[in-house]
């Protein structure tokens, strides 16, 4: 029998001899990094979304998500939380090299932009300001916040297509497929913003979430076709998904939910005139939100290091 | 000047000394790992056990540097990395970043005190005193540089005096373990590496870790055990380290 296909056991320390989840990021107090990248591409991407289609309710909603469930979750997560102002300039200028100190950056100037962008936005406001001091403002904030946003929804990918000892996520692609995957949601979210009375237009939505809906499976698939090929660790991954125990959350949650349910109300909308019953877009909305979850779930769930010995061990 | 060690796999008898040396040098609550001892068993007759001591790799490219967004984890220019528990900000992406895994959060679970539900003991009293663990924040293995640092400070050379020698290094009984500078050509760390065709874990990361491994075999180890005496001289002289630090906290009781 070949070294290669030796079964092999711990025995004194389990410790990256096999291939070995990331557990920081996703067990126990790690849950809250899940939730809080998931609103994290939910709330920019709404942002980026309304952005285009001018709705400042969207505006709004993407910039409550950031700053008042994202941000406080994922500070919450750290373990000296209060030490949070020691990651950005003049304490550190680690955003040189580290993408998470980017991200921190990138969350505290949208919220700050954003700010002014929605308050010289308001209605009531700028016609009691004017709209000829207003909008100038507006445009220029929103650019700025744009930009922003567009930081606060790819930082993510790119965190952890830094990380080379996890295969899966030592991909290119990455960053891309999180920010996609983020305006798809921000689709989805737009059209409740529609829904419930906002400025968004529903049919608009309907349109732009089917062309992100496919972009994504091509996307989804390309990923996991080219990280298979990348390692043995990350093919391990990968059944972890299509196979393993997060299957579950992978075909239910991001498969069917994240994708199916919402391409195909979004399709039946389409054959039936332009736009789906009110209560097939709210299972649309539903159904696309828990495919962010779960998109998220499964990239972190299927974090696997490769072991200390590749030769020893094959990975 | 960039410290560096080697670690021969055949010597190794896994005694665990080392792991216990680090413990004690830095009061480690129950929960925290610096080095590890891992080892696994092969179906291959003969060969049945494996074992590797690791411990942070000290790397020249260090993936954990670059990620920590409060500048915490910093590089000295000789070549340690190490973390200010006063800026860390417990994000944990260092962790997560460090392809080798050698890094461990600090949580108060992982302090229940060596007997929980008893009082602490006189050790781990020491311990509170003498090396604060802050949770919340992150810790790895620094190559012991306070006693690098103190060991120089006296004109000591790392690595050939033991009191400016890592703990590990000197508690092991086997002289498995060599420290030393590797930019120095003469240094016994680089003519190890030289001679016995040194390597590093997963070089191909380009991470450029400070620890080098020889004489690596698959299967059983030990291929060589020192000598009782030198075993003995080994421990009693780090016990009785420890002995001084706890007699200044406690007096000579
Ligand atoms: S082994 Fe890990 S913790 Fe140590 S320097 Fe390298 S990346 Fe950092
Ligand atoms: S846990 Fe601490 S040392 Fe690690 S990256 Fe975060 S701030 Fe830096
Ligand atoms: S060098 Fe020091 S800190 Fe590192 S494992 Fe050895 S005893 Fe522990």
């Amino acid at each position: 029998m070949s070294r290669m296909a030796t079964r092999q056991w711990m025995i004194t320390h389990e410790w990256m001899v096999k291939p070995m989840h990331q557990r920081e990021w996703i067990e126990r107090r790690g849950i809250m990094i899940w939730i809080a990248e998931t609103f994290t591409s939910l709330g920019a991407g709404l942002y980026l979304v309304s952005l285009f289609v001018g709705s400042w309710w969207g505006l709004l909603a993407g910039w409550v998500i950031i700053v008042f469930i994202k941000l406080p979750i994922h500070i919450a997560y750290f373990g000296k939380p209060w030490r949070f102002y020691q990651t950005m300039p003049p304490w550190s200028n680690a955003w040189k090299t580290s993408w998470f100190a980017r991200g921190i950056l990138f969350s505290v100037f949208f919220s700050m932009l954003g700010f002014v962008q929605l308050v010289f936005g308001q209605p009531d406001f700028v016609n009691l300001v004017g709209a000829n001091i207003c909008n100038p403002i507006y445009y220029t904030f929103g650019v700025l916040a744009g930009l922003n946003a567009l930081g606060v929804g790819i930082y993510g990918g790119f965190i952890m297509n830094y990380v080379k000892g996890i295969p899966f996520w030592n991909q290119g692609l990455l960053p891309v497929l999180i920010m996609l995957a983020g305006v798809a949601d921000g689709f989805g979210l737009i059209m409740a913003v529609g829904l419930a009375g906002g400025d968004a237009s529903v049919i608009w939505a309907e349109t732009g979430s089917r062309y992100l809906l496919l972009i994504n499976v091509l996307l989804i698939t390309t990923y996991m076709i080219s990280a298979g090929y990348s390692s043995e660790t990350a093919k391990l991954s990968i059944k972890e998904l299509v196979a393993g125990p997060s299957a579950f959350m992978f075909w239910g949650g991001l498969i069917l939910l994240g994708l199916i349910v919402p391409a195909g109300i979004s399709i039946f909308g389409l054959i039936e005139g332009g736009e789906a019953a009110t209560p097939l877009l709210i299972t649309a909305i539903a159904a696309h939100t828990i495919g962010a979850f779960a998109l998220k779930y499964c990239i972190l769930r299927a974090g696997i290091y490769r072991p200390l010995l590749p030769k020893i061990s094959a990975f | 000047m960039r410290w560096g060690m080697v670690i021969n796999l055949a010597k190794c008898t896994r005694c665990h000394a080392c792991i216990a040396a680090c413990r004690i040098e830095h009061f480690l609550p129950l929960g925290m790992t610096w080095p590890r001892l891992i080892a696994w068993e092969t179906d291959i007759p003969g060969e049945e056990l494996s074992t590797i001591p690791v411990r942070c790799n000290q790397c020249k490219e260090a993936p954990c540097v670059e990620v920590c967004p409060a500048e915490a984890t910093k590089k000295r220019e000789d070549g340690i990395v190490y973390v200010d528990n006063d800026k860390c900000v417990g994000c944990r992406y260092c962790i997560i970043a460090c392809p080798y895994q050698n890094r461990t959060f600090f949580s108060k679970d992982k302090d229940p005190g060596y007997f929980p539900g008893s009082e602490r003991t006189r050790f781990e009293k020491a311990g509170h005193k003498l090396y604060e663990h802050q949770a919340g924040t992150t810790e790895k293995c620094d190559f012991c540089l306070e006693r690098i640092d103190a060991g120089m400070a006296k004109g000591l050379v790392p690595g050939k005096d033991r009191e400016a020698t890592p703990a590990c290094v000197n508690t092991c009984q086997a002289r498995a373990l060599t420290f030393g500078d590797l930019d120095d050509p003469n240094s016994e760390v680089s003519k190890l590496i030289k001679d016995k065709n040194g390597f590093q874990l997963h070089p191909e990361y380009g991470t450029e870790p400070s620890v080098y491994y020889i004489d690596y075999k698959l299967g059983n180890a030990p291929s060589n055990v020192a000598p009782r005496e030198e075993q003995t001289a080994s421990h009693l002289q780090h016990l009785s380290t420890m002995e001084a630090r706890a007699k200044q906290i406690f007096g000579k009781k």
